[in-house]
């Protein structure tokens, strides 16, 4: 019984491979949400999402591109939406890549900072869905479907939390989980925007970006100019009164 | 040395309570069944690099051993790392906590204590940027409760040290035990982890073994702390059951909360 209980308990912990715990330097990364035939396909079909969008046609397409039968696409229950899930995660796992770049990239030869970083890794990860930007409402509208929400929310956790790691972000304190609240929000307010932007090489969108980067800034420095005077005046009280000869 | 685990032994069992000897700084050698288990571990350890060395002298024995060390690790390896890394965090933070609450109402009614107050905080101090710089480093999510450790923290050595230096010195007490018996799971599990890994023949990488030896180093501090609180009769303290009962099944609660969010 007692170990019955302990599986029911285990399982939701297993049943779905979480890829955001620890993280080896010496052990290979586990795999990831998609198998070789999954790939295959996947990749073959990601060229005519152009022309045929996030549908069955393009993941059809694909899979008699890399060599399977048309059934092949039953390999797939959720069908368009792996097209989305797979361009998310190839997208998020390209960013690694754009890191020697960003390292090469330092202007007046001091290495950039963690914001210009998240900044341009941001811009990175928006420019990725620069071929397929007229198709993209399409997969918003997938990821939208609450039996794909868990997937899209846990896609974009990863984003965040993929883009603050490659910055170099050091904090594990609750900013850790601001600082990834607000650039999940800043980008998906942004890929929103990119889907309406028709101005050349998207420069509407990299203002709107920046626009909302220093609004954010300015929220996080006012919080925290609001605790440090919380904090001063807390602390100046309680050393006021130790030195009145009160015992606290 | 025997003899002055014998002496104090015997002094821990005049004072009537529970012989946590497991839990005893690594330099006190206590036979028990326990300890050679530890022993044996730090042996197999260090004998690690010999087998490695010996190994790759024939050429094919060292090709067949090449794949299976890169093995990724199981779902169930990474959760527990997350968990224990998480919590131990949350638990250091909240120490550090406790001794920078407790210091200024303890060393003003007790001034000789300064040192020994200091030297506990650096430690913590040390543990927290150790782990801090793990979990940055290793990707894991701190935990959730962050703001509400610190107030209850914050709250319990502020507590504690107003009821006197007994009290502080019992809350000291009662964390230390928690928070060693705490690392001495964690190193079970891992040294289990390792004996499967070398048993299927995966090399076991320097990272477990170091955060084995970070482990093992951090928990004998904290029974030092342990030590020092019980030396300051932490035994003294009144109501003594009631208070460590509460601190310990607060940190029992943290520790279980801390795993999970």
């Amino acid at each position: 019984m007692a170990s019955k209980i302990r599986t029911l308990r285990l399982r939701p912990l297993n049943a779905k491979p979480c890829n955001r715990l620890y993280h080896s330097y010496e052990h290979p990364p586990p795999p990831g949400p998609f198998n070789a035939a999954e790939t295959s396909i996947l990749t073959a079909a990601l060229p005519h999402i152009p022309s045929h969008g996030f549908t069955h046609t393009s993941l059809a397409r694909g899979a008699k591109d890399a060599g399977y039968i048309d059934a092949s696409t039953n390999l797939f229950p959720s069908g368009a939406f792996s097209l989305v899930h797979y361009h998310l995660y190839t997208q998020r796992m390209a960013l690694a890549r754009h890191k020697h770049i960003l390292e090469a990239s330092a202007a007046d030869g001091k290495p950039l900072g963690v914001g210009a970083k998240v900044k341009a890794l941001t811009w990175e990860r928006l420019m990725g869905n620069k071929e397929i930007i007229h198709r993209w409402q399409e997969a918003l509208a997938l990821l939208a479907q609450p039996s794909n929400v868990p997937t899209s929310v846990s896609e974009l956790a990863s984003l965040s939390d993929e883009i603050w790691f490659l910055a170099g972000d050091t904090s594990v304190d609750t900013s850790w989980y601001t600082k990834r609240a607000s650039l999940s929000t800043i980008y998906a307010a942004t890929e929103l925007f990119m889907t309406t932007d028709k101005s050349t090489d998207f420069a509407d969108t990299k203002e709107f970006l920046n626009r909302r980067f220093t609004d954010s800034q300015v929220v996080g420095g006012a919080v925290r100019s609001v605790g440090e005077w919380v904090g001063f005046t807390a602390h100046a009280g309680l050393n006021v009164l130790r030195s009145k000869g009160v015992r606290i | 040395m025997t003899s002055l685990a014998t002496y104090r032994r015997s002094v821990l069992h005049a004072a009537h309570l529970p012989v946590y000897d497991f839990l005893a700084p690594s330099f006190i050698q206590i036979p028990r069944a326990s300890r050679v288990r530890y022993i044996s571990t730090t042996r197999k350890l260090a004998a690690i690099p010999d087998q490695s060395s010996n190994t790759p002298n024939p050429g094919q024995s060292a090709s067949s051993n090449a794949p299976s060390l890169k093995k990724p690790l199981t779902q169930a390896q990474r959760e527990f790392l997350s968990q224990a890394f998480r919590v131990n965090q949350a638990g250091e933070l909240a120490a550090t906590l406790i001794y920078i609450a407790q210091t200024p109402p303890i060393v003003a009614s007790h001034p000789h204590l300064r040192p020994l107050m200091k030297h506990m905080y650096d430690q913590e101090a040390g543990h927290l940027e150790t782990f801090n710089t793990l979990l940055a480093k290793h990707r894991v999510r701190p935990t959730a409760m962050y703001p509400i450790w610190t107030i209850a923290a914050s709250a319990l050595g502020w507590g504690t040290a107003i009821m006197g230096r007994e009290a502080a010195m019992a809350c000291t007490e009662a964390v230390e035990t928690e928070i060693g018996g705490h690392y001495n799971e964690q190193l079970r599990v891992l040294v289990d982890m390792v004996e499967q890994m070398e048993e299927s023949g995966e090399e076991v990488g320097n990272e477990l073994k170091e955060l084995m030896s970070t482990i093992r180093r951090i928990r004998d501090e904290e029974l030092e702390h342990l030590d020092h609180a019980v030396e300051n009769e932490a035994k003294q303290a009144q109501p003594y059951e009631l208070l460590t009962g509460i601190i310990k099944a607060g940190c029992r609660g943290a520790i279980w909360i801390s795993e999970r969010v």
